[in-house]
């Protein structure tokens, strides 16, 4: 019953922190490699309104959403915009901000194991004869918030309707007056919002590192690969399968095995079907 | 319409760059002064806690000494000069050769004549050695490193690397100290079985399995033996299968900031068995403020004694308070005190050998014997590893802190112990 | 003129078009045109050594030529292949390992277990990399890069080839000068070769491949054959990287298949110009000698070198090789549309 569980909770945790980046190149076909970073950046964000300006915990929280937003907003408008269509010049240059965002953070000594974010309720709750933490109830009710609020959002509002256009086919969603640069600078400063949300949910289990940063790229990467870059959905049945297989792993097996496992379940995902389970790219595409 | 530069403005743009360089190598230019400074190098990963920590103890003893008026050597006053280099050798994706780069940057450019402190990652610093013995400069290693591969090469070729000194300890020291503890817990409380958390690097398997085995001739029952890689996020599957077990003890081995979770999950679970063990997440003095006090009762072992201050060990108290006025924290890092004791080793062996010449140096350090440091006596054994002992007046000690209200109680060994091994409340 | 109003024109120089063909041989004027950028670059080269005094600098001499062939390989990859490989380090790792291993179980001497590092690693890492081959663009991309995040953590959790210590003991060169001159030598010679090779037939057909592989496999070409070829070529320079600098500084561990290893040739080759191969020399050149300077600063120094790569995507995508190619071979001015 707790392997149950808890592979519900590492699931739900994975899909927060691989959806920013699922819905950022869903719609733009963005790789925006710079997720990790302005995950920790958010971290600290947090800790420093916290602790550095005496900020209330909502308010801190807040803000640093609108700031990372913000952010992301301008890595489009100043940097992705002018290297779009070239794959590799988008990796290498979100990439390359990422990395000057988080060795940034570690040039200003923030450094140590002593940087932690406040958890929303402390204590535990019995489920089933499995003591769960109120923290991991709350992220499971975080992420399925944030998958519904995006369903609704993208189905039934106009800037999501919007999104969702541009997803399908960019061309036909200009020529019916959608503004592209316009949506994916949006599409981006959301993308940066829920990689916030994931970390001021995630973040207080533990404490706020800079390597944090490139273990959470990496699992969102493998959850959007898996699921199929472009697909919304099969992000979510990626992180599932995912999180369920690193339990299950860790419960049989031995904990050793479960980034191999990640990185492995990448790997078949490329050999097999590059598009990923729910992927929509032609085979075409995707192979020669 | 995507904006290119015009020539004036790449030629511009070139200009700055070069310019930048050359302003950055000309700051290089060391200024040559008379009574010239003693130059320490040290090569750190200034980017984590062991680094900046070392950084700062290094930097600290060295201000000591020239306080009262650096070293003297055939009569001539010299003053210390600390030169920092970051290494960057703890950061994953960071290749030895970078590590390698700078220490050759500290001997050749920067003029070291003495090296004290990292490298860190014990890959960086076996390949360090090499050069170490190639540039014929003492090093003595304190912080890290603390593979036995280091004794072996030495005993294997004590003539190549007779330079090359380590105070920070052996990883097998770590175990002894390990199996002392549980033993005392046994002994207090009849716990006698034990779940063994340990992270899968080399160090900690070593360590982890060599515990594992001499805790089974012990006669305990070893409830469980786990290896979580670098970057685990989840322990929930090891604590309800020790829960289960009826484990009374959980003793695990790691080094990365993630063990936060598992001592959170081991908190918020309530789990009836005593977390104690090697934790270096848990042995910087903000992690209660960090974590709010859900880091209370657990007890962390901390390879080398000095930074948490007690009363048997009256050294310890003065640096700490120094350490504190100075950086405006308590010691960061467990290696604190093996660091600002490397930098009086390396004084005392140049005034016992009454030179700067490397190999008198070398040959003095090998004959150190300094009473009363903050981690007890500092002797080295024929592997140039500082000898160990659980007594202060006969070797260097390593300390067991636990978290009680806020503070850090020095529990074990009981030759230096300011108190008992407390058990948390749902355990009673 | 205002902005709209006028474009700019470029005509090649005479003297460019002159030398285009046999009637280079005609001038001596023509001859030096074609040949002063590569002697500089060839004499500077080997020069070099002989001009820095220091022992520091002379290893930094060597740790940019590393850099150039690890450039080199990711260049032609992406550019003459069309495979946007992202993860160098494992060609690095792979090569550096086998060198080492086969040396200290077998006793080989230096240039042997260089040699079988080079083409040994380069035959295991294409088997590795084979299954992901058929993959286009940003896949392949993507699975590149897990590859050296993937093999050291095997390395660690089986605790093979020496773990997380790595595998000692290896022997160096025996000094400074063959240290530079062996990797200088290789540099010069891969680069011409290379040239030489885009130019080929077999070359073309892998710039085909990289340009429209449909149209290739059309033709009734294996693509992913050529592709292979390609990478292993790739893979050879890359896995006598990692052989050389174990023997470089005796010693091979986990770290050979850092990230650093990946993002550096990149960085280089986007600053040195992508698309001409000489742009990796030159990136190299730059970056390498800027690196180490900004040491100066710290932790700092990589965030300012993240911010230069940014500012070049961006502002000057071409490189500073392609600019300084169109200024040697054209001439521009503004003309009113």
């Amino acid at each position: 019953m707790g392997i149950l569980i808890y592979s519900v909770v590492v699931s739900i945790t994975l899909l927060l922190t691989a959806i920013g980046f699922a819905l950022v190149y869903g719609v733009s076909r963005l790789a925006n490699f710079a997720h990790g970073g302005l995950y920790i950046l958010t971290g600290y964000l947090v800790w420093g309104f916290l602790n550095k300006l005496g900020v209330n915990y909502i308010g801190a929280t807040i803000l640093s959403l609108i700031i990372v937003a913000v952010v992301g907003a301008t890595i489009y408008q100043f940097v992705l915009k002018r290297v779009r269509g070239m794959p590799e010049s988008e990796i290498i240059a979100s990439f390359s901000l990422a990395l000057g965002i988080m060795e940034g953070l570690r040039s200003l000594g923030l450094v140590g194991f002593a940087y932690t974010i406040p958890v929303f309720v402390r204590g535990t709750v019995v489920v089933a004869g499995v003591p769960v933490d109120w923290q991991r109830l709350i992220i499971i009710g975080v992420g399925l918030g944030v998958v519904a609020f995006l369903w609704v959002f993208t189905h039934y509002t106009k800037p999501g309707l919007a999104l969702r256009a541009m997803a399908q086919d960019e061309r036909a969603a200009m020529m019916l007056g959608i503004d592209s640069d316009l949506m994916a600078v949006v599409c981006l400063a959301l993308g940066s919002a829920l990689a916030a949300v994931a970390a001021i949910t995630i973040l207080p289990l533990g404490n706020i590192t800079v390597e944090t940063g490139y273990n959470v790229l990496i699992y969102a990467v493998a959850v959007c690969v898996i699921g199929g870059l472009g697909s919304w959905p099969g992000a979510v049945v990626a992180a599932f399968i995912l999180g369920f297989a690193q339990i299950l792993t860790t419960a049989y097996l031995s904990p050793q095995w479960h980034m191999v496992v990640v990185l492995l379940a990448i790997l078949l995902t490329f050999i097999v079907k590059p598009s990923g389970l729910l992927g929509r790219q032609k085979q075409l595409e995707e192979r020669v | 319409m995507r904006k290119q530069l015009s020539f004036i403005e790449t030629i511009g743009f070139c200009f700055v760059l070069v310019s930048s360089l050359l302003i950055a190598s000309l700051s290089h230019a060391a200024p040559v002064s008379e009574g010239r400074p003693i130059v320490i190098g040290a090569p750190l990963s200034v980017g984590f806690n062991y680094g900046l920590g070392s950084k700062q103890s290094i930097i600290l003893a060295a201000e000591e000494i020239n306080a009262k008026g650096g070293i003297i050597v055939s009569g001539k006053r010299h003053p210390l000069k600390v030169e920092v280099a970051d290494t960057r050798d703890l950061e994953p994706g960071v290749p030895t050769s970078e590590g390698l780069m700078v220490v050759e940057k500290l001997l050749l450019q920067q003029k070291a004549d003495f090296l004290v402190g990292g490298p860190i990652r014990s890959e960086v610093m076996l390949a360090t050695m090499d050069l170490v013995s190639r540039y014929k400069k003492p090093s003595i290693l304190s912080v890290g490193a603390v593979t036995p591969t280091f004794n072996k090469r030495i005993s294997d070729d004590p003539n190549k690397f007779k330079y090359s000194f380590r105070t920070s300890g052996n990883s097998i020291n770590l175990t002894t100290e390990g199996l002392g503890v549980t033993e005392q817990l046994k002994k207090q409380h009849g716990f006698d079985k034990v779940y063994i958390m340990g992270q899968d690097v080399a160090w900690a398997r070593a360590s982890s399995s060599l515990y594992k085995s001499e805790l089974e001739k012990r006669g305990f029952t070893i409830c469980g033996y786990e290896l979580y890689p670098t970057g685990s996020t989840d322990y929930s599957m090891g604590l309800l299968k020790a829960k289960e077990s009826g484990a009374k003890i959980i003793f695990p081995w790691m080094d990365m900031p993630e063990t936060s979770i598992l001592i959170n999950q081991w908190y918020d679970m309530k789990v009836r068995a005593l977390l104690i063990g090697y934790m270096v997440a848990a042995t910087h003095p903000d992690y209660w403020n960090g974590t709010k006090g859900t880091c209370e009762y657990i007890a962390d072992l901390y390879t080398k004694a000095g930074t948490v201050p007690t009363p048997a060990l009256p050294k310890s108290v003065e640096f700490v308070n120094s350490y504190k006025k100075r950086w405006g924290k308590e010691p960061i890092s467990e290696y604190d005190g093996s660091c600002y004791t490397a930098v009086y080793v390396l004084v005392d062996a140049i005034g016992r050998a009454g030179t700067l010449d490397s190999d008198s140096v070398a040959a003095a350090l090998e004959k150190t014997d300094i009473k009363g440091t903050v981690m007890g006596r500092v002797r080295f054994d024929k592997t140039h590893d500082v000898i160990y002992s659980q007594d202060p007046k006969e070797g260097a000690v390593s300390l067991w802190a636990q978290w009680i209200k806020g503070k850090r109680v020095v529990v074990y060994p009981s030759e230096i112990a300011s108190g008992r091994i407390e058990l948390p409340p749902w355990m009673k | 003129m205002p902005q709209e109003d006028r474009r700019k024109k470029r005509l090649d120089r005479g003297v460019k078009v002159r030398t285009e063909g046999i009637y280079a041989i005609s001038a001596p004027r023509d001859i030096a045109y074609l040949l002063i950028p590569r002697l500089v670059l060839i004499l500077g080269l080997l020069i070099l050594p002989l001009l820095l005094q220091n022992i520091y600098w002379q290893k930094v001499l060597c740790i940019i030529c590393v850099f150039g062939l690890l450039s080199l390989s990711f260049n032609f990859l992406t550019h003459f292949v069309g495979i946007v490989n992202l993860g160098n380090a494992f060609f690095v790792g792979v090569g550096g390992y086998t060198s080492a291993v086969l040396q200290s179980s077998f006793k080989l001497s230096p240039v042997l277990s260089i040699i079988a590092g080079t083409f040994g690693g380069a035959l295991i890492s294409t088997t590795l990399l084979l299954p992901c081959l058929p993959a286009r663009g940003i896949y392949f991309a993507i699975a590149s890069l897990m590859y050296p995040l993937l093999f050291p953590r095997i390395i660690e959790a089986l605790n093979i080839f020496g773990g997380t210590d790595g595998v000692i003991g290896i022997t160096t060169f025996p000094n400074i000068w063959v240290d530079q001159y062996l990797v200088i030598i290789v540099l010069l010679v891969t680069l011409f070769a290379l040239r030489r090779l885009v130019n080929e037939d077999f070359g073309l057909i892998l710039r085909g491949i990289k340009d429209n592989d449909q149209a290739i496999r059309a033709s009734g070409i294996g693509v992913t054959w050529y592709k292979t070829q390609g990478l292993f070529i790739a893979s050879a320079i890359g896995c006598f990287t990692g052989a050389y600098l174990v023997h470089l500084y005796g010693w091979a561990g986990i770290s050979l298949f850092g990230l650093d290893f990946s993002i550096f040739p990149i960085a280089v080759s986007v600053v040195g110009g992508s698309g001409a191969l000489v742009g990796s020399v030159v990136g190299s050149l730059i970056l390498v000698p800027m690196s180490e300077t900004l040491r100066a600063f710290g932790t700092l120094r990589i965030m300012i070198y993240c911010l230069i790569l940014v500012g070049f995507i961006t502002l000057k995508p071409e490189g500073l090789m392609r600019y300084f190619t169109r200024k040697y071979e054209q001439f521009e001015h503004w003309t009113r549309v």
